[in-house]
């Protein structure tokens, strides 16, 4: 090789890539508004970008994938969560993350600051960036996701009793905690009705329950309960 | 030549020195990020020093050890290459003084929450504009220098264009962006193009410096090499910044010219690692001091490794869908930070301290030196293998499975601990190469180790 072609090398290298690159450039800024829906920009969602600065959110959370890797991604933190999500997380972290194994710090910020922060959280959501990223993505149904949809698909009463975490307390098969009796065993002595009533007020039936009663459920759901629980038994009534 | 020449020449000295003291600094504040994903700090100390300060101080750090290197480096080998004195040597000592200072205002304004925001770009726009001034003195001084002395070669013109290029990107993070988009479109201008083009350009100008220095090769032909590599580097560097533009709202197209452009980055390197070992094998009498000879070593592989292939690994689309922004970008940037340019900057050291304080023939008591090659380099290397388990583990349970973020971070602490771990093995590394390079004493007669198949291999355990 001549030192001639070195040089041709170097120019031809260099310059044939710069080429491409100012032409995407000047391409990428004539997609930007439509794809980054710049005309729903306006001077809130500047004051949330400039708060969101401000406070060097972006040294623990990514954002469009960019930035720390110490907190959820925010790119679509809008829909992820929802507004009110967003507002107790930035109102009160501290209550919140209280049994996170991870803080997030109190900083104090104006209700309008936050506010702010909504507006530009909901414009970044928007940004159409090839629907990244994929575990926040309708596209890409999450496999978690679907697995619960399953299991409420096959028993609505399953999904009840995740849903009110009676797992914390009694144990099925080899899940559950030991607080209470194992749910394979009420049916051997109790039927649906019972559980059901039993569910509304542990205390009227057994006083000093230290179970907790859940009036929050409606007489059909409690009912449903009963009769899933009741069938776990591995024989029938006994008198 | 194993002295310096020019006085101006040993201003290069205080830059290498603070920033060898920013670099262990950068370390002691890595173990405690490192901690804060292991163990759970109370909301306390949380809203008092959360992470995101400690991770601005990590990364502004690094960036300023690094570019105090290239610049004491720069006044280094300028006045040799350019056979003159410095045009302004005190406007070298004020520039540093200035850069300190604006250093430590940065981080101690980080602490109160004086900050710009953006990731690696926190320094305050008023502090932007004293480092844009240090930067144009810097380049007049090397600019007129090398003018002036009308011995225009390869290795200037690469080092020049490679440090006006660094200070015009620089340019391009400083202006408030109202469309986030926007703003990282240009946020890569500054980081990528700085490592995968500016910085590339100034490192191999001071690679081309020290073997031409170590090996008395053939300057045209290793200036030849030169430009063939750069050629490579800029061609897949520049419209590789599109590996970048993949997620963040651009147009499709840049899936394509960004996959690749990229994926051709590791074929430079491996000219690079090539180029090395020719230099190395064709003057085998040249390999001395030793350790330099590791450290020229060990920056060819762990340049390849981690920004070759661990960058390949996860920079054609569709897999970068599922890996981008997780645990596994921290193993490779870790890894390459430290192969290219972490190396780089300590081979220089290396290189221009002894001649510097003028130790007979370039050589050196280098016992304590070895400890500190391997340790720093083992450490960092198991380091980024654990990042990169806890990044495939995050890829499959959060981005593949869809499970929350808290619940995918929850198996990554054990690997976080081994990263902390690793960290610990890398600060004691780094110290001792510190220590080691700023007490650089004159090698002794008696304890010549002699050149041989494990020479490389540390024969006692004092360190200086």
């Amino acid at each position: 090789m001549t030192p001639r072609l070195a040089k041709g090398i170097f120019w031809i290298g260099t310059l044939s890539s710069l080429v491409v690159f100012l032409a995407m450039t000047v391409h990428t800024h004539r997609s930007f508004d439509a794809l980054t829906h710049a005309d729903a920009l306006d001077a809130r969602v500047v004051e949330g970008k400039r708060a969101f600065e401000r406070h060097n959110c972006n040294d623990c959370h990514t954002i469009l994938g960019f930035g720390a890797y110490y907190a959820p991604d925010l790119t679509r933190a809008h829909a992820r969560l929802g507004e009110d999500g967003i507002r107790r997380r930035l109102e009160a972290p501290e209550v919140l993350f209280a049994d996170s194994y991870r803080k997030m710090p109190q900083q104090h910020l104006s209700p309008r600051e936050i506010e702010d922060l909504v507006v530009f959280l909901g414009w970044v959501s928007n940004i159409e960036n090839h629907d990244w990223p994929p575990q926040d993505s309708p596209n890409r149904w999450k496999r978690s996701t679907e697995r619960i949809l399953a299991g409420a698909a096959m028993s609505p009463a399953a999904a009840l009793v995740k849903q009110e975490s009676c797992l914390e307390c009694h144990a099925i098969g080899g899940t559950g905690g030991g607080a209470g009796p194992r749910l394979e065993w009420i049916g051997g002595r109790r039927d649906a009705e019972w559980v059901a009533r039993y569910l509304a007020n542990p205390g009227a039936v057994f006083p000093g329950s230290r179970m907790p009663a859940y009036p929050n459920l409606s007489e059909g759901q409690r009912l449903m309960i009963g009769e899933f629980v009741v069938g776990l038994a591995a024989s029938g009534r006994t008198p | 030549m194993t002295a310096t020449v020019y006085r101006s020449q040993r201003i290069a000295y205080w830059y290498f020195a603070l920033a060898l003291v920013l670099f262990a600094l950068q370390i002691v504040v890595g173990l405690w990020i490192a901690l804060q994903y292991v163990v759970t700090i109370p909301q306390g100390v949380v809203d008092v020093f959360p992470f995101s300060t400690a991770r601005a101080m990590h990364t502004n750090l690094l960036v300023l050890w690094l570019l105090l290197g290239f610049m004491g480096a720069t006044f280094y080998l300028v006045p040799e290459e350019a056979g003159t004195e410095l045009a302004w040597p005190r406007l070298a000592v004020v520039q540093l003084v200035v850069l300190a200072a604006t250093g430590v205002t940065a981080l101690v304004g980080f602490f109160f929450g004086w900050t710009q925001g953006r990731p690696l770009l926190e320094i305050p726009t008023e502090l932007d504009f004293v480092v844009v001034a240090a930067a144009l003195a810097f380049l007049a001084n090397v600019g007129v220098t090398l003018q002036r002395a009308r011995r225009w070669n390869a290795v200037q013109g690469t080092l020049l264009g490679g440090l006006v290029f660094l200070a015009a990107m620089y340019l391009f993070g400083m202006p408030f962006y109202r469309n986030l988009a926007v703003d990282w479109y240009y946020w890569w201008w500054v980081v990528h193009l700085w490592v995968e083009g500016a910085w590339e350009l100034i490192t191999a100008a001071m690679a081309a410096f020290m073997l031409l220095k170590l090996t008395g090769v053939d300057r045209r032909v290793v200036e030849k090499w030169l430009y063939v590599e750069l050629g490579l580097f800029l061609f897949t560097g520049i419209a590789g910044t599109g590996h970048h533009y993949y997620w963040l709202g651009a147009p499709r197209a840049w899936l394509w010219i960004g996959g690749a452009f990229s994926a051709l980055e590791p074929l430079p390197i491996l000219l690079m690692v090539w180029d090395t070992w020719r230099a190395a094998k064709d003057k085998p009498g040249a390999l001395q001091p030793r350790l330099t000879w590791v450290y020229v070593g060990g920056m060819a592989i762990l340049h390849f490794v981690g920004a070759g292939l661990f960058g390949f690994a996860h920079t054609l689309p569709q897999i970068n869908y599922y890996t981008h922004g997780s645990q596994v970008t921290v193993s490779h940037g870790h890894l390459a930070f430290y192969g290219a340019y972490a190396l780089l900057n300590l081979s220089f050291f290396y290189f221009a301290i002894p001649r510097i304080k003028g130790l007979p023939g370039g050589r050196y008591d280098e016992r304590a030196g070895h400890w500190g090659f391997w340790l720093t380099s083992l450490g960092v290397v198991g380091m980024s293998l654990a990042f990169a388990v806890a990044g495939v583990l995050q890829t499959y349970l959060e981005r593949v499975r869809g499970e929350p973020f808290m619940i995918a971070q929850q198996p990554m602490r054990f690997w976080m601990l081994i990263v902390f771990l690793h960290g610990l093995v890398v600060l004691a590394g780094v110290l001792t190469t510190v220590t080691h390079l700023l007490t650089l004493r004159p090698e002794r007669v008696a304890e010549v180790v002699p050149i041989d198949a494990g020479g490389a291999a540390p024969r006692a355990a004092g360190t200086a």
